[in-house]
Order: C-alpha cells, then sequence, then structure tokens
C-alpha cells in the first residue's frame, strides 16, 4: 500500500500493453507512453512486465509506503530519493514501511516509471488497470494520483539488488533532437511527392499543446496529390479531409495543416489522413521527449518496423535483468 | 465507388487498413462491418482486433503470430466469401432524440473558436451555403428529416459516426482547419457525409449545429440502456433527431440528472436492405425538404 503524500504534475496507473479489444467502441489502450523503461522496471522487481505500476509525467511524486516491498525507478531522471537519501534508478530496492519515496522535476527524458513488487491492485476496468483520464476510467478512481489517496498493492515478495544491465536501458536524446522511425501509409498516397520530401527533410517541433491523446508538431505547410483535391464531396473539401476511418495508434494524422502523432490515449477513427505511422519500437522516443523538442523522422518498411518491434521486445525480457 | 478489388495499406507494425471503396453507402459499410463479423466467427490467428467504419476496416494484428503478406491473403479469402448485402436483414434499434438545432451552445463554442483560433463562417449557414440551401434554417429541416444508421463507433469511446439513410437528406461539409480544442457533450455535428454526436467534452473537426441532452454514454450505468456496455450504441442502430427549442432541452436534462428520463428507443423493427433500396429506387433524389 502507498500513500499519496503529493501526487506531482499528473502521475497515473498504467499496465502494458493497456487496454486491448475496445478500439471498434472507441476505447484507446493507453498504457506507459515509454514501454521500455515500464517493462523493465517491473522485470527488475521480479513483476511480469505487464503489471500494473505509475507513470509520473514531468515531475514525480512523493509516495509512502505503508508496509515492506521493493520498488525499481525506471526512465526520466526525476532525482528519486528514499527518504531524503539518494535512490538508485534502474535497480530493485528494498523499502519499509514507514519510508518516503520523494522525487522531483525530469532532468533528462520526461516520463519515469515506478514499479512495486506484486504490481498496484487497483480494480481492472475492461481488462486493464491503466487509466485513460480524459474518460475518467480505469486507474485510482479514473485519473491521476490525488494526495491522501491509498494505492493499493497486491502481496509479493519481490528481489531487491536486481539491476536493468547497462546496455539494455534506452538512451536519451541529449541535444533535444530525436529521430523517430515512421512506415509510409495507410493514406501517403495522398501526400505528393514535394510533400513526402518536406516531411522527411523537415526538424519538426512537438508543441506544448500534447498530451497523451496527441503530440502536435509545428512545421511548414503540406502539399498534397491530386486524389486529396479530386474526390467525392462525402470526404469533405479540405485536402486533408478523407471519409472517416481507423486510425492506426501512430498514426501521423494530418488535421487541416497540422500533424498530430496519435498516442496512447488518441482516438480510434476520424476524417483526417494518416500519411504515416511510427511503429511501437519508436513509441518510447515520443514518451521521452517534451515541447521545443524537433523530431526528424525516418522512413522504414513495414518490415524493418516488425524488426524493431522484435529487438526492442527481447531487450524487454527477463535476460536483461542481472 | 466500390473498388473492384480492395485496398490493403500498412499502419505501421500493427495495422493494417482495408479501403472497399472511395464513396459513403450502405453497401461499403455492410463490407467493413461483415468482414470484421467474419473475422470474429472464423478466429483469423494473430488478428487482435479490428475497427470497421464507413468505407474501411482497420486490423490491429500481432506480428509474431502472422506476417503482413499472409494477413492480405487471409483477408481476401474472407472478403471474397462475403454474401450478397441484399440478403442482410437485422434487428435494428430506432433512438429518438429531443435536439435543439441552431442552439446557443455550439454557437458559443464557434465564436470561442473564432476569437482564439481562427475566424470562419458560422457553421450551419456555411453548410446551408456549400449544398446549395436557403439558409440555417433549411439546413435544420434538411439535416432533421431523415433517420441515420450507427456505421461505427470510435474516435471517443460511444462516438456514433452515422450516415442519412433518405438519400434526399445527405449533405457534406469539410472539417475544421486546425480542429477545435473542444466541443460542447451532446453536440450534433458532421463532416464529410458523416453526422456524429460527441458523448463528452473533447476537442473535435466536425462543423457543429445542434445538441442533445441526453447521455449516449454512461460509465455509472445509470440507465437501463447502458446495462450490457458503457456505449448506448451498437452498429445497425438508428438516429432520428426531433428538433425541440431550449425549454424542453433543459426540461429534458433535470430529468436525465434526476435519473428519471425515459429513452424514446423502438426495438420491435428488423432493417432489410433490399426493401431499403427498393425505397430509395422509388425517390424524386432531387426534391429537397
Amino acid at each position: 500500500m502507498l500513500e499519496v503524500i503529493q501526487p506531482g504534475l499528473e502521475t497515473s496507473v498504467q499496465d502494458y500493453p493497456g487496454r486491448i479489444g475496445f478500439w471498434n467502441q472507441g476505447f484507446p489502450p493507453s498504457g506507459p507512453m515509454d514501454s521500455w523503461s515500464f517493462r523493465l522496471a517491473n522485470l527488475a522487481v521480479g513483476n511480469p512486465a505487464g503489471a500494473a505500476g505509475l507513470e509520473c509525467q514531468y515531475m514525480g511524486p512523493t509516495l509512502k509506503f505503508l508496509r515492506d516491498g521493493v520498488i525499481a525507478v525506471c526512465g526520466a531522471d526525476m532525482q528519486a530519493k528514499l527518504d531524503g537519501e539518494a535512490l538508485a534508478m534502474w535497480e530493485s530496492i528494498a523499502v519499509k514501511a514507514g519510508q518516503t519515496l520523494s522525487m522531483s522535476s525530469a532532468k533528462s527524458g520526461v516520463r519515469a516509471y515506478i514499479a512495486i513488487a506484486g504490481g498496484i491492485d487497483t480494480p481492472p476496468w475492461l481488462g486493464s488497470r491503466s487509466t485513460f483520464h480524459k474518460a475518467g476510467v480505469g486507474g485510482m478512481g479514473g485519473n491521476a494520483l490525488k494526495k491522501g489517496q491509498v494505492v493499493p498493492v497486491a502481496q509479493a515478495k519481490g528481489t531487491p539488488g536486481r539491476k536493468v544491465k547497462a546496455d539494455s536501458r534506452p538512451v536519451f536524446s541529449t541535444d533535444k533532437t530525436w529521430t523517430i522511425e515512421v512506415v509510409p501509409g495507410p493514406n501517403d498516397d495522398w501526400v505528393d511527392a514535394a510533400g513526402h520530401k518536406q516531411f522527411l527533410a523537415t526538424n519538426w517541433k512537438l508543441s506544448s499543446k500534447s498530451d497523451r491523446t496527441g503530440f502536435r508538431l509545428d512545421g511548414p505547410q503540406w502539399t498534397f496529390a491530386e486524389k486529396a483535391h479530386k474526390k467525392a464531396p462525402e470526404h469533405g473539401a479540405e485536402p486533408s479531409n478523407i471519409i472517416d476511418q481507423g486510425y492506426p495508434l501512430g498514426a501521423i494524422n494530418l488535421a487541416g495543416q497540422t500533424p498530430i502523432i496519435l498516442v496512447n490515449d488518441g482516438p480510434s477513427m476520424g476524417g483526417f489522413i494518416n500519411p504515416y505511422t511510427v511503429p511501437s519500437a519508436a513509441f518510447w522516443k515520443l514518451g521521452q521527449s517534451k515541447p521545443g523538442d524537433l523530431y526528424r523522422f525516418k522512413s522504414v518498411s513495414v518490415d524493418e518496423a516488425q524488426g524493431l518491434r522484435k529487438k526492442l521486445n527481447a531487450i524487454c525480457a527477463p535476460a536483461s535483468i542481472a | 465507388m466500390i473498388y473492384e478489388q480492395p485496398k490493403f495499406m500498412p499502419g505501421g507494425d500493427r495495422y493494417a487498413l482495408i479501403e472497399f471503396g472511395n464513396e459513403m453507402n450502405l453497401e461499403l459499410n455492410f463490407m467493413a462491418q461483415g468482414l470484421a463479423t467474419a473475422i470474429e466467427q472464423s478466429k483469423t490467428k494473430g488478428v487482435v482486433e479490428t475497427a470497421p467504419c464507413f468505407a474501411s476496416m482497420l486490423v490491429h494484428y500481432d506480428p509474431d503470430a502472422i506476417d503482413f503478406a499472409d494477413l492480405k491473403k487471409e483477408m481476401m479469402a474472407l472478403i471474397s466469401s462475403l454474401g450478397s448485402s441484399d440478403d442482410i436483414e437485422l434487428d435494428s434499434r430506432l433512438f429518438y432524440f429531443p435536439t435543439v438545432y441552431l442552439d446557443p451552445w455550439t454557437k458559443e463554442c464557434i465564436d470561442d473558436y473564432c476569437a482564439k483560433i481562427t475566424k470562419k463562417e458560422y457553421d450551419p449557414a456555411f453548410i446551408a451555403r456549400l449544398n446549395g440551401l436557403a439558409d440555417a434554417n433549411q439546413f435544420a429541416r434538411v439535416h432533421s428529416g431523415t433517420e441515420y444508421w450507427v456505421s461505427a463507433l470510435g474516435f471517443w469511446p460511444g462516438l456514433p459516426f452515422m450516415m442519412a439513410l433518405d438519400p434526399r437528406c445527405v449533405l457534406t461539409a469539410p472539417k475544421y482547419n486546425p480542429p477545435r480544442t473542444w466541443t460542447p457533450q451532446g453536440t450534433v455535428g458532421m463532416g464529410g457525409a458523416s453526422t456524429a454526436i460527441y458523448p463528452v467534452a473533447t476537442p473535435g473537426g466536425y462543423q457543429i449545429f445542434a445538441r442533445i441532452p441526453v447521455p449516449i454514454w454512461d460509465t455509472e450505468k445509470r440507465f437501463p440502456q447502458f446495462e450490457n456496455s458503457i456505449c448506448l450504441f451498437k452498429p445497425g442502430d438508428r438516429v432520428k433527431f426531433v428538433p425541440v427549442g431550449v425549454e424542453e432541452f433543459n426540461d429534458v436534462e433535470a430529468k436525465v440528472k434526476a435519473g428519471t428520463y425515459v429513452y424514446n428507443v423502438v426495438e420491435y423493427q428488423r432493417f432489410s436492405v433490399r426493401n431499403y433500396k427498393k425505397w430509395v429506387k422509388s425517390l424524386d433524389l432531387k426534391a429537397r425538404f
């Protein structure tokens, strides 16, 4: 059990892969934005990789442990302290009842993950404990943690002193620029050659109007193929308008002229084109970048994207813990 | 048009979009819904879930279980096994919603958008002009003159994507550029030829012009309609917007708050595609209400 002394900016219960199977009713999966760090934190404390833990955004919480346990903090460095002493990240640590974990603002990256042996034990909703704040479902009463709440944790022993191997950890950008893989499609044929060239040659700036539903990007105007101009009126007249369709998670959704990357809490359908899709293996980079950072997109094939996924899944495995 | 061969396009490492055509008609929606049902029944290996919409269906698959090329083969085989939509007959509930057209709440939202984001014409007047109607009042008459077919749920939990069943009431509109950052709960809007109801206050891209006081999703399940799902609708439902004034809206809203509202829904009808097509053929499509 954990008592919330200070909730931090937006700390929420998440599990991996989240609320899967309800896309056709409009429910997003939610889950951790950086599932690489999240899974390693769970594995370090001896949990299954997907067990429910906490995602801390920008500024972490202060939590009091109400019983002995084992925790691990991975992801962004929020200068975690246990009773005022610096707490090592990327390893499992024994905590005693009455001790306090305190975190401050992120020094590198944006999202930190706290795993607790046994996992957080809030009631699952549609098969997942992940919080979907915007609709008020999952997690602790459908919201981010609030001061004074007691977060339930399942009983488990856990093993302290297990470290995530150094070469298994994600390396965050230090110069505010990120290379993000994209797969062309599903609607890449709505953009003309100049538009594609420009998309891949631009440093897109992550807008502050970004959250767990979408990452808005600032950059140049798009140009379109003839198909986007000459079409049946039911698409809608703007070039980026298409008959409403299912959206892939990670889609670079072109709303008018503003590209929005649809992330974990994003919409399942809509009437804008998706010329590119960010594959699952690149999501952690979105999760660790902050407004003002620059994205440079790199086009990869479906096969390459699936290869990256395989590689990441191999890293997020017990062999990465020593 | 309906494509001779459906188009099969990738969406990153774990999605594919299957497009059946590039227009909106009931036929295409039946293909998308039919394929989703066929996948569910055949339990296709590696398919995690599907999201059928008006003219296309998104598949979420597990690349560890099936690769892109095999997925395409499996999908094409299922598509070719789908029967003619003429034979489809299905239970279809009809929901009546008290609706304030040209209401003060969406007006306020549009004014806010104009003040903070970018100037635009008042949405109902804009749609009227684009569709050759006299004014916003005629637009409201035409828009409310048909039943709507719930083709899909998506964008937001429980949000219905709908199409006008009466071809004389089909209207089209572009979507916002850029999208709105907020929309009042219960707003009725349209984009392309699709009409939707916003279940909660969310961002949005449709032109907006009306509002209903009745919840279409309810996590607390306060009304019997939500017993099996927190989403009111399922594909194949129909919706009729009944124009009312603000006073009646407020009255219904108070009943909803008190938990005494009774949903106006009929559940005894079956929708026959053959009968529907026969009726459409008999209409003078140039007529407007």
